[in-house]
């Protein structure tokens, strides 16, 4: 077994940062995304800030879905499965809202 | 997979399969499928929470701003954090690298447990200030407007079918744990640690959804 | 045993002893036979065994209950029985025939048994979680059941708030939780068949040269993913509001009981093609087969199952027309409501012209199939009454309805899956049934179905509510009649389960294909081996390969 690190050798510590670099870049720009939001709602600067939030959110989800769920990698079979589900969630919320914003 | 797996990491194909790749490619889909019940059992929710919003934003507002925000972000970040020690756990077990591999999926099971534990603890908040309307015996802090208490009960309901997964997803981890810690495990398996990489992330996913439409959006 | 016993005495056999029967491998049926082999089985063949049986038991007590609900109604003032018995009668009915026989029932037996064998697989993907969602259903029909024992639920099916939430003071809890849980089971069984379908094709299977019978079972799963997950939310929310009030649909502390009813309609519309899509899958295979004739127009068939799997989202609002919802929304869900009678045309005229200058033979499953073309036209077309916004005003909650769905659940779903386990009964158990019963029996039950619900829509259509124990005293002749038409229905399920039951032990022994039928399941023996094939099936060139081919076909090749 190959722990604790200092034990490692110069090529597994290179592989290891060749493969742990998406990780944790990934981990990073999740985490700003996440500051972002959570400053726009700790100071809610102006009244249409959900927009903006939400399209933070948006980036989040596709940053978990394309990269650390790594649907970019999948073949189209699994890319469409990925994303069928968000399309059902659009036609039920689109169809109730024909109810809602039109009372 | 970017990269291909290490010597001697891989899996034994079961009988009813024709091949490994066929039998992984079943896995997959077959998890993928899954989850899109679960995005589909939580946005459901979120539909409703939209239209309690819709109907009532004053009272939802209001309930909104009662909420434990800053337990929610710490939460997220906890989160963000076991999905990066999820995706090292797979790096792992690609590698071949067991024992990583498995302190990995100790370390995102610990942060699992200390999300469950901060969410006790904001629901305990929650308790102490009259914030839970499901109970009837306890008076609640918005009852003046009634229909606060529909977005107070949702974010019940919703948070707890989250911590379920969770807690569901905690306890299938330590047993997997467990399995993978033993010899020849990653020469067999290797795709479980795939799989159930996707549920983990998925179920961070639904809370990076949940977090924002609970407690920032309504503000 | 015997077959042990035949090869020692291989020179002692008698001559007219079918020389395949030596040395073969026993059949799934008697690979095991100890109770564990049954109730641990991951055969998905044995799984879809264990699922006959137990969606039979279900029939058989929703079809008691209606027989108490038609009981009921032969008398106008209520005299039989009181309301509050009625109402449980029509809900156990509703809640037992929906949710454990009309939903699990094609997919769940013919399904899980035909999909490997169609698709030259040796098992579903996931063989352990298909027995899981056995399980799962049996646990999930067990609580309803409790609910039944310990007194009943008056709500009808469809479980509506406020009244399953604050007024009913029924077993609702127990009957939510059971419906609930069942819904996991058709989760599970659906995300297998997709998986199954995807990738575990024989070499050679293109899409394309499925049977339709795969592709509506693969939009089926297709629904039970994507629909299933939001009844088990409104169900969970409902439980919520029940056991604490939560107020989400109660009107009291400004909540919406039409937001229920907009979340249980994306899956319960959705639900009528988990119900109908998979017995137009069998109809599509029992027509070519006894018109020995090539479907006609394989491809728009193919794509009309998929068209209806996304149509039928869009078009749930039809359900709500006078609950409330806004104009814009009727309008909307009216206008595509219409859409849906598209792709069903499409398969319609497909099966009609696949008759046409077919070589005909009228055994039972094709007396039920052409029984269902019939009966399925007109519970369509009257679709379209209920889908135009001022008609629907005027029948709304009548008999009308009632007669409408019953025309496409009953005269569509039950008959294709009588017409189903007549055609595929001498594979699943290796025993022909008899005929001339089998015929009797399937035109008992046309002339029983169409006497009990035609006079539904004359009902409903002169403005007969449902869900009444006590009507206008000029209404009781049509009643009876309907009443009468399900006692003769009633006799046509008996005699079924009198005949097939005998012909396990008593049955001529059936030949691998004893229809001259095409599909894989047809190459491998009667009952299939453990793994389905005992070599490698050789996929045709083409599907439904039949001796007759449409004169356009014929044009085309030259």
């Amino acid at each position: 077994m190959r722990n604790p690190l200092a034990a490692l050798s110069a090529d597994d510590r290179a592989l290891l940062r060749r493969r742990l670099r998406t990780p944790v870049l990934t981990f990073l720009a999740l985490l700003a995304l996440l500051a972002v939001n959570v400053t726009l709602g700790a100071t809610l600067p102006f009244a249409q800030v959900w927009i903006v939030e939400l399209l933070v959110v948006a980036v989040m989800v596709a940053l978990i879905l394309l990269v650390s769920m790594e649907v970019i990698h999948e073949p189209p079979l699994i890319r469409l499965f990925s994303g069928l589900g968000f399309f059902w969630v659009a036609i039920m919320v689109g169809m109730t809202l024909t109810d809602y914003l039109a009372r | 997979m970017s990269e291909p797996l290490a010597q001697g990491v891989g899996v034994a194909r079961a009988e009813h399969f024709e091949s490994v790749a066929q039998q992984r490619q079943a896995a997959t889909l077959g998890i993928w499928a899954w989850l899109i019940t679960e995005l589909l059992l939580f946005s459901a929710l979120f539909l409703v929470a939209l239209i309690t919003r819709i109907q009532h934003p004053e009272a939802t507002v209001a309930a909104a701003k009662h909420l434990k925000f800053w337990i929610g972000a710490t939460n997220t970040v906890v989160l963000i954090c076991s999905s990066l020690t999820m995706s090292m756990a797979i790096e792992f077990s690609r590698m071949g690298w067991q024992r990583a591999m498995v302190r990995a999926m100790l370390a995102t099971a610990a942060l699992g447990g200390l999300f469950l534990v901060l969410k006790g603890y904001e629901y305990y908040a929650d308790w102490d200030e009259h914030m839970m309307p499901f109970l009837s015996h306890r008076p609640f802090a918005l009852a003046e407007t009634p229909a606060a208490r529909l977005f107070v009960n949702l974010y019940y309901v919703a948070t707890l079918l989250h911590a379920l997964h969770l807690f569901t997803g905690i306890g299938l981890l330590l047993g997997m744990t467990w399995m993978a810690a033993k010899a020849g495990f990653l020469a067999r398996h290797q795709n479980w640690i795939e799989v159930y990489g996707l549920y983990w992330h998925f179920i961070d996913l639904v809370w990076i959804l949940a977090f924002p439409i609970l407690y920032v959006v309504n503000r | 045993m015997s077959a042990s016993g035949s090869i020692g005495g291989t020179a002692r056999r008698e001559p007219h002893t079918p020389e395949s029967t030596i040395g073969r491998k026993p059949d799934y049926l008697h690979a095991e036979s100890t109770l564990r082999s049954w109730f641990l089985a991951t055969d998905h063949k044995r799984i879809a065994i264990l699922y006959l049986a137990s969606i039979t038991g279900f029939f058989v007590i929703g079809a008691l209950a209606a027989g108490v609900v038609r009981l009921a109604l032969i008398v106008p003032n209520g005299a039989i029985m009181t309301n509050d018995t009625y109402n449980k009668a029509f809900t156990i009915h509703g809640v037992v025939m929906v949710w454990f026989f009309l939903i699990p029932s094609i997919p769940a037996t013919f399904g899980n048994f035909l999909i490997p064998l169609m698709i030259g697989a040796r098992d579903l993907a996931f063989p352990k979680l298909n027995l899981t969602s056995w399980y799962v259903f049996m646990a999930g029909a067990l609580f309803t059941l409790v609910s039944v024992v310990l007194g009943g639920v008056d709500t009808g099916w469809t479980f509506y708030a406020p009244l399953s939430t604050a007024f009913s003071n029924t077993w609702v809890l127990p009957a939510l939780i059971g419906v609930t849980i069942v819904g996991f089971s058709s989760i599970l069984t659906g995300l297998n068949f997709v998986v199954t379908i995807h990738t575990m094709r024989a070499p050679g299977m293109t899409w394309f040269k499925l049977p339709i019978f795969v592709w509506t079972h693969y939009a089926t799963s297709l629904i039970f993913l994507l629909a299933t997950p939001v009844i088990t939310t409104a169900l969970i929310l409902l439980i919520a509001e029940r056991a604490f009030h939560i107020g989400v649909f109660d009107p009291a502390y400004g909540g919406d009981p039409v937001l229920f009813q907009h979340l249980f309609w994306f899956y319960s519309h959705p639900a009528v093609y988990i119900m109908v899509l998979p017995g137009m899958g069998v109809i599509s295979e029992i027509v070519p087969a006894f018109a020995q004739k090539k479907l006609f127009g394989y491809r728009f068939v193919a794509y009309a199952s998929i068209g209806l799997a996304s149509v039928t989202f869009f078009v749930w609002g039809h359900h709500m027309f006078v609950n409330g919802q806004s104009d814009l929304a009727s309008l909307v869900f009216s206008a595509l409501s219409f859409a849906v009678a598209v792709p069903s045309a499409v398969k319609v005229y497909n099966w009609t012209a696949t008759i046409h200058k077919g070589s005909l033979r009228l055994d039972t499953p094709m007396l039920y199939a052409m029984g269902y073309i019939g009966l399925f036209v007109l519970g369509g077309l009257t679709g379209l009454y209920l889908a135009t916004l001022a008609i629907n005003q005027h029948i709304h909650a009548t008999y009308f309805v009632v007669a409408h769905f019953h025309y496409i659940m009953v005269g569509g779903t039950v008959l294709a899956f009588l017409g189903g386990l007549h055609f595929w009964w001498p594979k699943f158990t290796g025993r022909m049934y008899s005929e001339p019963w089998g015929r009797i029996s399937a035109l008992l039950i046309f002339l029983g179905f169409n006497v009990t619900f035609f006079p539904q829509f004359i009902l409903g259509y002169l403005g007969m509510p449902r869900r009444y124990a006590t009507y206008p005293a000029e209404f009781q002749l049509l009643n009876v009649l309907s009443s009468a038409g399900a006692t003769i229905l009633a006799a046509g399920y008996i005699f079924p389960m009198l005949y097939l039951v005998y012909s396990l032990w008593f049955g001529r022994k059936a030949p691998a294909n004893p229809w001259n039928a095409k599909g894989l399941e047809w190459e491998t023996a009667s009952p299939p081996p453990t793994h389905n094939f005992l070599s490698p099936p050789e996929v045709p060139r083409v599907p439904y390969d039949y001796p007759i081919q449409a004169q356009e076909a014929r044009d085309q090749h030259g």
